[in-house]
Parts: C-alpha cells; sequence; structure tokens
C-alpha cells in the first residue's frame, strides 16, 4: 500500500501539468483527499503551474465573445453553495440559487430551448454529484481541484458549443459604430444589467413574417432591449431602425441589422420611459430621422 | 485593458496599479459568487486575456480558442459559488481550471495530436524573444525563463511539453523517447525545482 501510495505521490508534478489519464487523475484526486502531504505540494506545484501559464503573452479575444458570454450568464443559473464546505466564521449566508438575480430565461432565439434543457440537465448533475461526495475530506479536496462541479458541467459546456457556434451577437450589432469593440462591450453590459435587474419585465410579441421579438426594460435602469428571433434580413441598403414612440412623436432608439445566424438583438440608445411605446421600422441604411414606414412590431409598455 | 496580476497564490502581494481602484479578481470572483454580473464584466476584462493567450498557445486554431475560452468563461460563472479563498487565489483558480479545460480539448482532438506526436517535438516553448506589451508579462517571462534554466534537459523537454504543448505523460515519453516513468518523475522533480526557484510557497 505505501509502495502504491509513494507511486501516488509521485504523480504531483504530471498532475499539475495535467498530463495525467482522466484514471490516473481521479485515482490520484483520491489519494490527494487522503494526503495532507501530497495536497500541499500538488497546491505549490499548480500554483508554478499558474506562474508559467503567466509567463505567456495575453491576446484579447474578440469583443463578440464576451457579448456572447454576458447574453448567456444572464440566463445561466449559478451551482449552489457547497453546503458541506469548511464552515467558516464570517461566511456569508449561503446563497439560494433561486435568490440570485437572475432574470427569467431570456428568449435569445433558438438557443432558447437549449438553454432551458441545459439548466435542467445542469440541477440535475448538480444534484447527483452533490450526493456522491462521500466525505468532508474529499469535498475540500475537490473543492481546492474543482473536478466534481467540472464533470457535472461537462453536458453543459457541450451544448454551449452549439450556442456558440450560432454567433449568437456577433454579427447584430456593432456595424454602425466606429468603435466596434467598446460598442459590442458595452451592448453586452447593458443587456446583462437589464436582465439583472431586479425590476426587469418583458413583453413578447410577433413581427410580420413570423419571427418573434421580445422586448426587456428596467424602469429603475431607464434600459430597455429589443431581441428577435427569426428576423429576416435586409437588403443592403435597408436597415432596422428602433424607436421610442409617445405623444409627441417618434425618437431613434438606434439601428441593427439582422443577425445573420441566431436571434437579433439591441439595447435601446438613449432613456427608456414607462409609457413609452417601442416601435422597429424598416429604414434606408444610416437610418432616419422619423419613421418612413409602418412598424413590423409594437410594444406597450404602459 | 490588462491589469497587473498577482504571480502566485498569495493574495496578500497582489500589487496595484497604482492610483488604480480597481477591483482584484479575488473581490470580482467573490460578487461573482453573488449572481453579480457587473463584476462577472469586469473579472473578464481583467482576465479574459490571459486565459485566451494560453488556450490560443496550446490550441493554436483561432475559433476553438474561442469557444473554450467561452466555455472556460462560463463555467467560472456557474462554479464561483464553490471558490475559497482560503484555498488560493482567484486568479491560479481560473487560470488552472483554464489550463484543464484546454488540456480537454486538446486531448479531444486526439487524430491530430498523433500525428504531430509522430513528427516530433515541437517547439513548445513559451515565446521568450517576443517584446511583451507590458512589463508584467516581461517580467513572468524572465522569472520563469531563469527558472527554467535551472532545469535539467529532460526535465525543461518534459515540463514545456506538458504545459504549452498539452502532452500528457505518456505523449512526452513517446516524443523524449524515455520511460513514462521517468517522465513521471522528472515532471515532478522539475516542477519541485522551479517552485523553489521561483518561490511559489502556498
Amino acid at each position: 500500500m505505501s509502495d502504491r501510495n509513494d507511486d501516488l505521490a509521485a504523480q504531483s508534478g504530471a498532475y499539475a501539468l495535467n498530463a495525467l489519464s482522466p484514471e490516473e487523475r481521479e485515482a490520484f484526486e483520491k489519494h490527494l483527499a487522503s494526503s495532507s502531504e501530497t495536497r500541499t505540494e500538488t497546491t505549490e506545484l499548480s500554483d508554478t503551474a499558474v506562474a508559467l501559464g503567466m509567463a505567456i503573452d495575453p491576446v484579447s479575444p474578440p469583443p463578440a465573445l464576451k457579448a456572447n458570454l454576458m447574453a448567456m450568464i444572464a440566463q445561466t443559473p449559478q451551482l449552489p453553495r457547497e453546503v458541506d464546505a469548511q464552515p467558516l466564521a464570517d461566511e456569508a449566508p449561503g446563497v439560494d440559487v433561486a435568490a440570485a438575480p437572475i432574470a427569467p430565461v431570456t428568449p435569445l432565439g433558438a438557443s432558447v430551448s437549449l438553454a432551458d434543457e441545459v439548466s435542467t440537465e445542469q440541477s440535475r448533475s448538480a444534484q447527483s454529484a452533490s450526493a456522491a461526495v462521500p466525505s468532508r475530506a474529499e469535498t475540500k479536496a475537490q473543492a481546492r481541484w474543482f473536478t466534481r462541479p467540472a464533470t457535472a458541467l461537462a453536458a453543459v459546456a457541450a451544448a454551449v458549443a452549439l450556442i456558440v457556434t450560432g454567433g449568437v451577437v456577433a454579427d447584430s450589432i456593432g456595424r454602425a459604430s466606429l468603435d466596434q469593440t467598446s460598442f459590442a462591450s458595452q451592448q453586452a453590459d447593458q443587456l446583462a444589467a437589464i436582465n439583472a435587474a431586479s425590476d426587469s419585465q418583458r413583453l413578447v410579441s410577433t413581427v410580420a413574417g413570423g419571427a418573434t421579438a421580445t422586448f426587456v426594460w428596467s424602469a429603475e435602469l431607464a434600459s430597455s432591449v429589443v431581441i428577435v428571433d427569426g428576423l429576416e434580413a435586409l437588403s443592403a441598403d435597408q436597415v432596422y431602425e428602433l424607436w421610442y414612440i409617445d405623444e409627441s412623436g417618434a425618437r431613434p432608439a438606434g439601428l441593427m441589422d439582422a443577425a445573420e445566424d441566431g436571434p437579433t438583438w439591441r439595447v435601446l440608445d438613449g432613456d427608456m420611459a414607462v409609457g413609452d411605446v417601442i416601435g422597429v421600422t424598416i429604414e434606408p441604411k444610416g437610418g432616419s430621422d422619423a419613421p418612413t414606414t409602418d412598424p413590423i412590431v409594437v410594444f406597450e409598455t404602459a | 485593458m490588462l491589469v497587473v496580476m498577482s504571480r502566485e497564490a498569495d493574495v496578500s502581494a497582489f500589487p496595484e496599479e497604482p492610483g488604480a481602484s480597481a477591483s482584484t479578481p479575488q473581490d470580482l470572483l467573490e460578487r461573482v459568487a453573488t449572481g453579480d454580473q457587473a463584476a462577472f464584466s469586469e473579472l473578464y476584462d481583467q482576465l479574459a486575456p490571459r486565459v485566451f493567450g494560453l488556450v490560443k498557445r496550446l490550441l493554436r486554431d483561432h475559433s476553438q480558442s474561442e469557444e473554450v475560452t467561452q466555455e472556460i468563461f462560463l463555467e467560472i460563472w456557474q462554479t464561483a459559488t464553490r471558490f475559497d479563498s482560503n484555498r488560493g487565489a482567484a486568479v491560479s483558480w481560473i487560470l488552472t481550471m483554464a489550463h484543464r479545460r484546454t488540456v480537454d480539448r486538446v486531448r479531444a482532438s486526439q487524430s491530430s495530436r498523433d500525428r504531430d506526436v509522430r513528427i516530433g517535438i515541437r517547439d513548445h516553448n513559451p515565446d521568450y524573444d517576443h517584446v511583451s506589451e507590458t512589463i508584467e508579462v516581461r517580467l513572468e517571462h524572465e522569472r520563469v525563463e531563469k527558472a527554467m534554466s535551472r532545469l535539467t534537459e529532460l526535465q525543461r523537454q518534459a515540463v514545456s511539453l506538458a504545459y504549452y504543448g498539452g502532452y500528457s505523460h505518456s505523449e512526452v515519453a513517446t516524443m523524449l523517447k524515455v520511460p513514462v516513468g521517468t517522465v513521471k518523475t522528472r515532471l515532478r522533480d522539475g516542477m519541485i525545482r522551479l517552485r523553489d526557484e521561483m518561490g511559489v510557497a502556498s
């Protein structure tokens, strides 16, 4: 047995470098739970591996990546905190996942049914994962080494890859802006903020032609977003324009092109007030100061 | 955009930019654990270039690297509730997970990898010659390079192939033409040496 353990202990370097096979990894993690000496060494070697990672040149990912992510997390629940975790005197009360500021599922079009499945799958996996954790010691090691939740999330990650390749927002925003990077990023932040707002509300409507449009807004933030699934692409000399409509007329609220793939969404420019009517029209390229066509969809927020 | 980051686990050693009031990844991750999307956005801004750089280094393929980076950050969002700062720094937690997820992806596309192993060793060292944009990253380069120079040739090759190439110990063994047991030992010896040279302690 001690030979066996010595053999396992000798794998700390390979483990820290993720060079073990999945079976070896699992065996090593079991060993970790039982040997504080190996645990300390592995922690240090793992942090050493991090130092190797810090020597790699950072590369900025494309802005669409963040936009996608912010849209995803707005509708992705978080794992519940582990009840069995080491108790801490100053630990904040456990966060109930249901109480976390997760918006009602925002229909980002085609990804919606998939996302629903993902959430269900995930909570199921999370339950079975916590049920499978046998001891506090192991829980502790697991928490540091982070494998159990990851296993539970494998299905989620696979599903996410599908959503990602759908290119949820990449093409629907930013084209009209000079600074695509900050524009896309701002839009994504705002989308997240609207969905996260405690007072966020939504309306669903059907667009002429069959597409489904959703309007999500927060009165507190005076901010809102239009999300359309299946929005038809226009000819190159046309653009979709959003409007705030009130008694004094229509105020422009931004332009959008149909996403090539996946839902189209656009956070409205300017402040939105409850009572505003929101409309979308088709306008000549560059947009108009006032609508020149009838709206394809209208939302009444009063 | 890139924020100066701690080199290792000790968060108290976290250097902040002069005059910057930016939250540390540690603070941000703890806020993310309460469902704070704004904190997630800020954490992403701080660490995404690190993560993407790492992923791209191993995977090389741009679109796959984007996918994996996105998966990693989604996992950060979902599992931030399980992060415990008593067990290590936020940056370590994130980069450790990022490396593992990337290696998982590398292994998943095994066919192209077999070819690499047959062809032999590519250059898997970090681009030491590259002049980095920031002093911080250059210091990290120098620190790692210096520590690496203290390893034996076999230790250095094995560690580089495993970390920067994402190769398993058996692949490393094939490439370096040494027994798997030897590779495991060299990986451990090499990492312990690096730990001591770089002063990493938990």
